[in-house]
C-alpha cells in the first residue's frame, strides 16, 4: 500500500462514507414501544450500535412539592449512560455532560406535550444508554418521545431528531463515532416537531460556515422525517402484534 | 409570592414588545452597556471582570500540570467551571453545582474549545507525561440576565491576558512566566431570547423570566460559527435561526473590538 | 371496517368537524393528541385512547387503597395524579392504611385534586390492575362484557373507572386471563364474542362446567357494589 492511501478519506468520490452510507443515509434504526411493564410508557431503540431504553412515569405528584408548577406539569428528564456503554468504563454517577444533555432534552419535549392540562404534576422521563457509538442524545430523545406517546400523555406532536455532521467539507447525516472523531468534524444534533418543523433542540460543536446553516437544516429535516415515520410505525406495531396473535 | 411578581414582570415585558419596544428601550439587536476590567487578580495567570448592564462576572485562568489524555498524548487541555455565587442573586444557593451552572460552564467551554483558538499541542511539555491544563473559572457576582454572553466574554478576555507559567522540574513556578498564551481566534458568544414571538439579543433579567426559548451561538473573526445551544421549552424556526446567526456575526465583530 | 390507529400529532382530517376528545386543531386541520383509534361521525371526530393515566371525573366509581391518615380523613391512592381525600364523615367504620375501598368521586378541582364519597370497604378478594383507558371495553356496551365475565367465572366483580377491578370468589385465575385478553385486544372488532368463546373453551378445558354454586360467595356482601358498578358504567363497544 502506498502512503497516500493511508490518508483518511471520510467521503469518497462516489459520495460514499467509510461505512458505505450515502451522505443523507441514517444508520439502521429499530424502535419498539411498550417494553417495560411497570412504566406508564416505554420504548427500546437501536440506532446503529447505540442502544437505549426509555421509560415515562406520570403525570404524577411532584416530590419535593416546592418544585411543582401551579400552571403546568414539569418535565424531568434523566439521560444516563451505563458504565459499560463506552470503551472505557464510565463512572455510573452522572457527569456534567449527562446533566446538560438531560436539561436540553427535557426542554425539547416541553413544547410537544400539553403540559398546561396537568398543573402541579411531574412527567418523569428516564433514559439509559446501554451501548454507544455517537449520537446517543438524539437516540435517547427519539426513544423518549415514543415512550411519552406510549404512556398516553396528550401531545401536540412527536419529537423527532437526527444529528447533522460535516466531515472533510461535506454535509452528512448521522455521524458515527469514527466520523465524529475526525479532526475537522462538525456535529449538530437537531430535534424538531415534525408537523410544524419547529426546532426544539439544537446544539453544535465544530467550525461551521454561516452559509452552511440552511443546507444543514434542510438535510436535517429529511432525516427527522424518516425518524418520525419509524416512531409512528413502532407505536402502531404494538397493536398490530396483538392483531397478528389473534389471527393464528 | 415570587410567582406573582414574576407574572407582573412578564406581562410588562410582553406588552412592551407588542408595541415594538423593550422595557429598557434598547433595540432588539442591541447589547446593554459593557464594561471591561483586566487583570483583577494578581495571583491569577489571567483574569478579567465584565459588566453587562447589571450582570457582573469575574473570570480567572489558572494553569495546572497533568497527564495528557490517552487519546491525545501530545496535547494539553482546558476546562471551564462556573460558580453561581449566592451573593449574586436571592435564587442562588450553596451546594453542588445546579444544572443551570453546568450548562453555563459547558456552553462557554464549547464556544472557546470548538473555535480551536488555543493550540493544545503547545500545552504539551512531555508527550504522554506532562502537559498544561488551562482552568477557566467563572464567578457570577451579580445576576441580571444573560450570564452566557457575559461569562464567555469574561473568559475570552481573561485568556487574552493570560501568561503561561514557567515549569521547572515538572512543577509550576509561582509568579514566573514563560510567555503569553497565544490565541488564534477570539470567539464571541451571542445569546437571544424568544419572548412570545419576538426575538431579542442579550435578554435582561425580566426578559429572561419572560422568555420561552433561548439560543446561543459562538462566532469568530473569520465568520465561522463554532457552537450552538438552544435552551428552554419553546421553539425556533429555521428562518429565525438564519436571522439570529446574521445578527450574532455582526454583533460579535463589534464586541471583539472591545477586547 | 377496522378503525384507524393514529399517533400523537398525526393528521386525521382537513375537513371541518366538531372536535371530540383527544384531538386538537392547528391551522384548520385536526390532529390526534394520543395513540388511539379514530372515531369519526358525520360532524364530529374523536380519538379513543389506547394508553393513558386515569383522569378523575365527577361521579366515577373508583377502587382505592388507603395510604395515609390525614387531618379529618384519609389519603387514598386512586391510581391518578395525586392521592384522593376521604372525609371521616363519609365512612361508617374507621379505615387504615391498606384498606381497600370503592367510592364515588364527589369533587374534582382544577388541578385534579379529588374528594371521595359513598365509601364502601372491602374485605378479602383481590385487585386486578388494568389500563384505565381499557375499562370501557372491560365493561362492554350496556355492561355486556361485565355480565359475560361474571357468568363465565362466577366471580363477584366490581370495576373501578380508575383501572382497578376488585374480584372475589369464583375462578379469579380465569377472570385475570380473560381481562388480560380484553386489554390486549381492546382495539379489535367483535371482542365480546371472542371473549365468550374464550371463556367457554377455558371452562370446557378445565373439565369443570360452571355450576351456579361453584365457589360463589354470599351475595349480600358485595351486592351494593355490583349494582352500583352497573348503574354507573357506560361501556362503549369500540
Amino acid at each position: 500500500m502506498s502512503k497516500k492511501k493511508e490518508v483518511l478519506e471520510y467521503v469518497d468520490k462516489e459520495g460514499k462514507r467509510t461505512d458505505g452510507r450515502k451522505a443523507d443515509e441514517l444508520r439502521a434504526i429499530k424502535i419498539e414501544a411498550g417494553v417495560l411493564p411497570r412504566a406508564d410508557g416505554s420504548a427500546y431503540l437501536e440506532w446503529g450500535q447505540n442502544k437505549v431504553l426509555a421509560a415515562v412515569y406520570g403525570p404524577r405528584e411532584v416530590i419535593p412539592k416546592h418544585h411543582a408548577n401551579p400552571y403546568k406539569a414539569i418535565v424531568r428528564y434523566a439521560y444516563r449512560m451505563a458504565s459499560f456503554s463506552v470503551p472505557e468504563r464510565k463512572n455510573p454517577r452522572p457527569g456534567r455532560r449527562e446533566l446538560e444533555i438531560s436539561k436540553v432534552s427535557g426542554e425539547a419535549l416541553e413544547k410537544a406535550i400539553f403540559l398546561e392540562r396537568f398543573p402541579n404534576t411531574a412527567i418523569d422521563v428516564f433514559v439509559e444508554v446501554l451501548d454507544s457509538n455517537a449520537g446517543t442524545r438524539i437516540a435517547a430523545l427519539t426513544a423518549a418521545s415514543v415512550a411519552l406517546a406510549d404512556a398516553g400523555i396528550p401531545m401536540r406532536d412527536m419529537v423527532s431528531g437526527v444529528a447533522i455532521g460535516k466531515i472533510s467539507g461535506n454535509l452528512v447525516l448521522d455521524l458515527n463515532k469514527h466520523e465524529e472523531d475526525a479532526p475537522d468534524a462538525v456535529d449538530m444534533p437537531l430535534a424538531v416537531l415534525p408537523n410544524s418543523e419547529e426546532i426544539v433542540l439544537l446544539q453544535m460543536d465544530g467550525l461551521l460556515k454561516r452559509s452552511d446553516w440552511e443546507n444543514a437544516f434542510e438535510l436535517g429535516m429529511t432525516g427527522c422525517k424518516k425518524v418520525y415515520e419509524l416512531q409512528k410505525a413502532a407505536l402502531k406495531k404494538k397493536y398490530e402484534i396483538a392483531n397478528g396473535d389473534e389471527q393464528k | 409570592m415570587s410567582v406573582v411578581i414574576w407574572d407582573l414582570d412578564t406581562d410588562k415585558v410582553i406588552n412592551r414588545l407588542k408595541e415594538g419596544k423593550r422595557i429598557d428601550e434598547r433595540a432588539f439587536d442591541e447589547y446593554r452597556e459593557i464594561k471591561l476590567q483586566k487583570q483583577i487578580s494578581e495571583n491569577a495567570d489571567g483574569s478579567a471582570r465584565v459588566q453587562l448592564g447589571e450582570t457582573d462576572i469575574i473570570a480567572g485562568v489558572k494553569f495546572e500540570l497533568g497527564k495528557p489524555y490517552p487519546d491525545t498524548p501530545e496535547e494539553g487541555t482546558m476546562s471551564v467551571n462556573s460558580e453561581l455565587l449566592p451573593l449574586a442573586s436571592p435564587t442562588f444557593e450553596f451546594g453542588p453545582p445546579s444544572v443551570e451552572s453546568v450548562e453555563l460552564a459547558r456552553v462557554v467551554d464549547r464556544g472557546i474549545r470548538e473555535s480551536k483558538c488555543m493550540d493544545f499541542k503547545s500545552f504539551c511539555i512531555r508527550e504522554k507525561e506532562l502537559a498544561y491544563t488551562a482552568n477557566i473559572d467563572i464567578y457570577v457576582v451579580n445576576y441580571a440576565g444573560n450570564l452566557f454572553d457575559a461569562s464567555a466574554f469574561a473568559a475570552i478576555d481573561a485568556l487574552a491576558e493570560t501568561k503561561l507559567p514557567k515549569v521547572e522540574e515538572d512543577k509550576l513556578v509561582a509568579g514566573e512566566y514563560s510567555g503569553k498564551l497565544k490565541l488564534s481566534r477570539k470567539p464571541i458568544l451571542g445569546t437571544f431570547a424568544k419572548i412570545s414571538n419576538n426575538i431579542v439579543l442579550d435578554p435582561n433579567l425580566a426578559e429572561e423570566k419572560a422568555m420561552n426559548a433561548r439560543f446561543s451561538v459562538s462566532t469568530t473573526e473569520d465568520e465561522m460559527l463554532c457552537a450552538f445551544q438552544k435552551g428552554m421549552g419553546g421553539s425556533f424556526t429555521s428562518a429565525e435561526l438564519s436571522s439570529m446567526l446574521d445578527i450574532a456575526l455582526k454583533k460579535g465583530k463589534e464586541l471583539r473590538k472591545l477586547l | 371496517m377496522p378503525r384507524t390507529i393514529v399517533t400523537p400529532g398525526e393528521l386525521i382530517t382537513s375537513e371541518r368537524k366538531k372536535l371530540g376528545s383527544n384531538v386538537h386543531m392547528h391551522e384548520g386541520r385536526i390532529y390526534s393528541t394520543c395513540i388511539g383509534l379514530v372515531e369519526e361521525g358525520t360532524d364530529f371526530i374523536n380519538v379513543i385512547p389506547l394508553e393513558g393515566r386515569y383522569r378523575p371525573m365527577i361521579d366515577d366509581l373508583v377502587v382505592g387503597i388507603v395510604t395515609s391518615e390525614r387531618f379529618g380523613g384519609y389519603g387514598t391512592d386512586i391510581n391518578s395524579y395525586y392521592p384522593a381525600y376521604i372525609s371521616r364523615k363519609e365512612v361508617d367504620e374507621s379505615l387504615r392504611p391498606g384498606s381497600i375501598i370503592s367510592a364515588k368521586i364527589a369533587k374534582v378541582n382544577e388541578i385534579n385534586e379529588v374528594e371521595l364519597m359513598n365509601v364502601r370497604v372491602f374485605y378479602g378478594g383481590e385487585i386486578i390492575s388494568v389500563s384505565p383507558v381499557k375499562v370501557p371495553r372491560i365493561m362492554g356496551r350496556n355492561n355486556s362484557m361485565l355480565e359475560l365475565l361474571k357468568q363465565g367465572t362466577n366471580a363477584n366483580i366490581l370495576i373501578g373507572k380508575n383501572g382497578r377491578i376488585w374480584a372475589k370468589g369464583g375462578n379469579t385465575k380465569l377472570l385475570e386471563k380473560a381481562i388480560a385478553k380484553i386489554e390486549r385486544e381492546a382495539h379489535m372488532e367483535n371482542l365480546t364474542n371472542k371473549i365468550a368463546d374464550f371463556l367457554r373453551a377455558e371452562n370446557k378445558g378445565a373439565g369443570a362446567p360452571i355450576s351456579a354454586a361453584n365457589g360463589k360467595i354470599p351475595l349480600e356482601q358485595t351486592k351494593h357494589a355490583d349494582s352500583r358498578s352497573m348503574e354507573m358504567s357506560e361501556g362503549r363497544d369500540i
